[in-house]
């Protein structure tokens, strides 16, 4: 099960990184975002690109940051629109750049600052696109409060729609942006994760009891969702049954950081883990893995659901993203500033 | 032929002298043999011829060859000798003739003699004849006459016969009653009912006339009879054969003894019944000879005992199995059983068509499984009770000592019990209960099979107790409230530490010892089908346990690690790492941390076997020898260990390759962990500085901030490595990652000068060895 050498790496980033992101709305390319995180030195944007060929990664755009990128999404419906969540000593914003024309990469230009979204008074955690395209709001989360957007990309407008504060007891640390749901998102609490309905941005329903690292939406069916967790690795929820998880999966040997569905092949689950390793895993097949997961299918099921575990890696890994033009590919990026593109390609083929 | 009666002296005389006849009567019949022998051929002749020349009896005897042959072969004495010889030889066939001629003619003359008596004899016999017809004629008209003259008194005589045995039936008719009477006052109740049912038909025929009186007078005397025989009937006193007699009486005289026969079985049922209450009150001999009494007595009855018999022991076995319910030992099951089955045997012997053998069979199986499984059950609950129980009686402060009992316990009433039990069975094999080998195969996969099923549900036991395979309330790691809440469900974590040990224990000695008493004494079976295989699967057992095993251990370091990112969760969000203060003092954090460590250190100290020190991962590492003299010399402690770090410090290039190398390996803090203390404090150790590192990076730090991670790393060195060998490196390695983690983190990352390092963590040693002294 020990993965081999076989993704393609690339070693550009010149400092410590953590956010990797998929470029959805690049059609007809395989690419991802990677920001760095240093604290000293100027920060960099990398936009790469894996070529048709499949066997290498190139550098396409190159762009400085000035501030350490501690979030990192790109715009589903222009490539060239993202956002970061930076810090720099003790300040911190958020703001939506875009890419200058590549043509001009040579001497590495800077990003164009469209909108800078800073109402915020708590550190930003994360910006939030809504995930399957067009759409006009944007919501952002820092540790108290969590904001809708109205974007106007073109005339470089953002406007604070409703502005909601989680309270005093608690931190928000990050969250998720239903893709079935323009109106749900679900917010990583300290000790449960908040589902928010951004009409009446009241909290609608919670997970309780559950230290969350990173959710995520699966992209297929509605209400499931997947969290990583430092107690109990991997768990997979029906939000509408917000008290037993439907399946469990033991995560990795240190935190499980980050979890990512597959945006085609069911059941295909990503994790990376400060232990330095990406599990590949897989949960159930088809529609036997609907919602109403009795306990005696899940016991009958003895498979490991572990397909495949990468783990060549020299550092904590805190970046995974599958790509939504090629879902057998995703990129991993660990710490030390390595994006590592592998293919699934050998598992799904095996099903 | 002639009167040769002559016995065998006169044998070879007669047969010469037959011979000599035939030869005489049939001359010329055969003369073509001696023939052959012609006188030309004479000179050349063969020994066959010379023979026949010689027969002077055969017919083909010719006796001027053999004359001529006579005289060429001997010599004059021999011919003299055979001329004697023959002469003799005539004489005596002479005198033959005459003997025969002489018999015949005798014979002859005394046949004549007989004829002639006989011719003499016959003359007188007609006379006599026809005077003897005369008589007989005359005797014969005689005896008509008389005959007839008495014809007309015999034809009285048998009218008179006739009407006495009419009156003298008349006279036993008015007579009954008494008869009967006396037949009562006598017992004697077969004659009474002979004569009732011998006059019954003439009571049908008259009782209303001529007899009305008499009829009344026998039916009250044989009412008598009948009541009497009654009595009889329902007196257990009475031997069987009255009894049965009494009904056979009563059944000739039409009395409804069905009616009899249902009240006497209710009498039994009832009789049973009471025998359940009051046990051994009645004791069963006497009720399988009451069985067969009534069998006797009612022979049709048989399918109603039946029913008795089998409704009898089915109580029988239902108390017994009532009895089971709370644990009994196999001896008193055995006792119970065996009382049953004599029970059984002796009534079965009165009524074998109620198949009780073999309904007992079938209850003692079904008594005997459960049996078992019922030991099983309970020998779970006790090692529930001896691993679980333990924690109620010692909540608080005892319960650390506590822990390595519990272990003892818990290991012995695991091994105990089950070869306890396996004891226990194996007496079923003993018993000389007849029925049991039969069972042999059965109980032996039952056993099997309950082994099996035994260690299946200890197993799933043990992850339920320790909250492993539920999901009772995962515990908030940021929050303590949220722990507080959650703890009732849980076992303390030693506990979970005792279980994993034990399961260990449970597949490498409780398991290879039970297979092999199995083995032993309960190997064979098969009643299964054979597709099923063996029903103890020893290889299954072991793999779940020790799946098991490593389940609980990795829970046992989880919870623990868990309290303690608790722990640095809160110490690193808390304070403003960007506006730090100067580092004054090692932060008090340190030593909640080593607390919680030596925590573990004293939990697993007490249960796990210390490892052998594992060099394989890094046979080459500097710190081999040195760490290895301080294990074998306990008094000598730290300032040995300090003075072989100097020398590894004087290596310092080939460590830092070393630790190069090892960065290059990758981390080495995600092995295996084995069942050693050193190898789960080390494991726990690891994972907790792990997680310091990534807590450490998700900070920004100022100056200070740096410097006062700096000064806390510097200061655990030492205690955690006496906490446990750091025989690969692994520790130091990620207290520098940590230290690494927070340079890189650090906007002005200046170290501390290493006299401020040392000045500040000696004073807080100090202080810790003051606070240490207190208390002792």
């Amino acid at each position: 099960m020990q993965g081999g050498s076989t993704g393609i790496v690339y070693g550009g980033l010149k400092y410590q990184a953590r956010c990797i992101a998929d470029v959805r709305a690049d059609l007809g390319h395989t690419s991802f975002l990677a920001g760095t995180l240093s604290l000293k030195e100027e920060n960099e944007v990398h936009l790469i690109r894996l070529l048709p060929s499949g066997n290498e990664i190139v550098c396409e755009g190159l762009f400085y940051h000035q501030n350490e990128i501690w979030d990192l999404k790109s715009c589903p419906y222009d490539y060239r629109i993202l956002s970061t969540v930076y810090t720099s000593g003790e300040t911190y914003g958020a703001s939506i750049w875009k890419i200058p024309e590549l043509s001009t990469q040579s001497n590495s230009p800077q990003l164009e600052q469209l909108v800078s979204l800073d109402e915020h008074t708590a550190k930003i955690k994360s910006v939030l696109w809504w995930p399957m395209g067009k759409h006009d709001k944007l919501v952002t989360i820092d540790e108290r409060n969590i904001f809708v957007w109205n974007i106007d990309s073109s005339n470089k407008i953002a406007k604070v729609i409703s502005q909601e504060s989680v309270g005093m007891l608690h931190n928000f640390s990050g969250g998720a942006w239903d893709p079935h749901d323009r109106n749900a998102v679900a917010a990583i609490c300290d000790s449960s994760l908040q589902c928010w309905d951004l009409r009446t941005m009241k909290n609608t329903n919670a997970i309780g009891h559950a230290h969350i690292r990173d959710v995520d939406y699966n992209p297929k069916k509605q209400h499931i969702v997947a969290t990583a967790e430092d107690e109990f690795g991997i768990r997979l929820w029906d939000l509408r049954m917000s008290k037993i998880p439907l399946k469990e999966l033991p995560g990795h040997s240190h935190w499980t950081w980050a979890v990512r569905h597959n945006p085609e092949y069911e059941g295909l689950i990503l994790s990376a883990g400060t232990d330095s390793t990406v599990n590949l895993w897989q949960v159930g097949t088809g529609s036997e893995d609907s919602t109403l997961d009795s306990p005696q299918s899940r016991r009958i099921r003895q498979i490991d659901p572990l397909l495949n575990s990468y783990t060549d890696y020299e550092d904590s890994i805190y970046g995974i993203a599958w790509s939504s033009q090629d879902p057998s590919v995703f990129a991993s990026l660990s710490y030390d500033g390595r994006v590592v593109v592998e293919s699934i390609k050998p598992y799904t083929q095996r099903k | 032929m002639a009167g040769v009666s002559a016995p065998s002296p006169m044998d070879e005389k007669a047969k010469r002298t037959r011979d000599l006849l035939a030869s005489f009567y049939t001359n010329n019949s055969n003369t073509g043999s001696g023939a052959l022998s012609s006188p030309a051929t004479a000179s050349n002749l063969t020994p066959r011829t010379a023979s026949s020349l010689d027969s002077i009896n055969s017919s083909s005897f010719d006796p001027s060859s053999y004359m001529s042959l006579l005289v060429q072969k001997s010599n004059l004495e021999n011919l003299l000798q055979k001329h004697v010889q023959m002469a003799a030889e005539i004489k005596n066939l002479d005198t033959d003739l005459q003997m025969l001629v002489y018999e015949n003619y005798n014979k002859f003359i005394s046949a004549t003699d007989t004829i002639k008596r006989m011719k003499s004899n016959i003359n007188g016999m007609e006379t006599n004849m026809e005077q003897l017809l005369a008589k007989i004629t005359s005797v014969q008209s005689k005896s008509d006459s008389v005959n007839t003259s008495l014809f007309e008194k015999r034809g009285h005589i048998e009218k008179l016969h006739r009407s006495r045995n009419l009156l003298r039936k008349v006279q036993f008719i008015y007579d009954l009653p008494s008869r009967l009477n006396k037949c009562i006052k006598a017992e004697a109740y077969a004659d009474a009912v002979r004569f009732f049912t011998g006059a019954k038909p003439i009571f049908e025929a008259y009782g209303d006339s001529s007899f009305q009186e008499c009829k009344r007078a026998s039916e009250e005397a044989i009412n008598t009879v009948i009541q009497n025989l009654q009595g009889k009937l329902y007196s257990d006193s009475e031997p069987i054969e009255a009894r049965a007699e009494a009904v056979v009486l009563l059944k000739q005289l039409n009395f409804p003894v069905d009616n009899l026969k249902t009240s006497l079985l209710e009498k039994l049922e009832d009789c049973l019944l009471k025998l359940e209450d009051e046990s051994k009150d009645v004791s069963v001999g006497e009720i399988s000879k009451t069985f067969r009494a009534y069998l006797i007595i009612f022979p049709d009855s048989e399918q109603r005992l039946i029913e008795l018999a089998q409704g009898l022991f089915s109580r029988r076995y239902d108390a017994a199995r009532d009895q089971l319910k709370k644990r009994m030992p196999s001896v008193d099951l055995l006792e119970l059983l065996r009382t049953i089955w004599e029970d059984v045997t002796a009534i079965d012997q009165v009524l074998p068509e109620a198949a009780l053998p073999a309904f007992s069979l079938e209850s003692m199986c079904s008594i005997i499984k459960q049996h078992i499984l019922i030991a099983f059950s309970h020998l779970q609950h006790e090692i529930s009770d001896a691993v679980a129980g333990s924690q109620s009686k010692s909540n608080e402060g005892k319960e650390e000592r506590d822990l390595q009992i519990v272990l003892e316990n818990g290991k012995k009433v695991v091994m105990q019990g089950s070869l306890d039990l396996l004891v226990e069975f194996q007496q079923f094999f003993d018993e000389k209960l007849e029925l049991l080998p039969k069972l042999k195969e059965l109980i032996t996969d039952w056993v099997q099979e309950g082994f099996q099923e035994f260690f299946q549900n200890l197993e799933k036991h043990f992850l339920i107790l320790s909250g492993s395979s539920t999901n009772n309330g995962p515990l908030g790691e940021s929050s303590a409230s949220d722990h507080l809440t959650q703890s009732p469900d849980k076992l303390p974590t030693g506990l979970v530490l005792v279980m994993s040990q034990l399961a260990v224990f449970i597949e490498q000695n409780v398991i290879p010892k039970i297979t092999e008493e199995i083995a032993a004494s309960f190997s064979g079976g098969g009643v299964r089908a054979y597709e099923y295989g063996p029903a103890f699967i020893p290889g299954e057992i072991c793999r779940l346990f020790r799946s098991a095993g490593e389940k609980l251990l990795h829970l046992y370091i989880n919870m623990k690690t868990r309290k303690i990112s608790v722990l640095l969760n809160k110490r690193f969000t808390t304070p403003n790492w960007i506006k730090h203060k100067e580092p004054r003092e090692v932060h008090m954090f340190v030593d909640l941390l080593l607390q919680e460590l030596e925590g573990v250190g004293i939990e697993v100290k007490q249960i796990l076997p210390c490892g052998v020190v594992k060099r394989h991962r890094h046979s080459d590492s500097a710190g081999t020898a040195s760490t290895n003299s301080s294990r074998s010399h306990p008094n000598v402690t730290r300032e040995d260990k300090l003075a072989s770090s100097n020398t590894q410090r004087a290596r310092s290039q080939f460590l830092e390759n070393h630790l190069a190398k090892l960065f290059e390996q990758k981390m080495e803090i995600f092995t295996k962990v084995e069942y050693t203390q050193e190898s789960v404090i080390a494991t726990v150790i690891k994972l907790c500085l792990k997680s310091l590192q990534e807590f450490v990076r998700l900070q920004t730090l100022n100056r200070s901030g740096y410097q006062q991670i700096q000064l806390d790393m510097e200061f655990l060195k030492a205690p955690l490595k006496q906490l446990v060998d750091d025989d690969d490196g692994a520790i130091d390695f990620l207290l520098k990652e940590v230290n690494n983690a927070a340079h890189e983190r650090c906007l002005d990352p200046i170290p501390l000068e290493a006299p401020i390092l040392d000045k500040l963590i000696s004073a807080k040693m100090a202080k810790n060895r003051d606070h240490s002294a207190i208390p002792l």
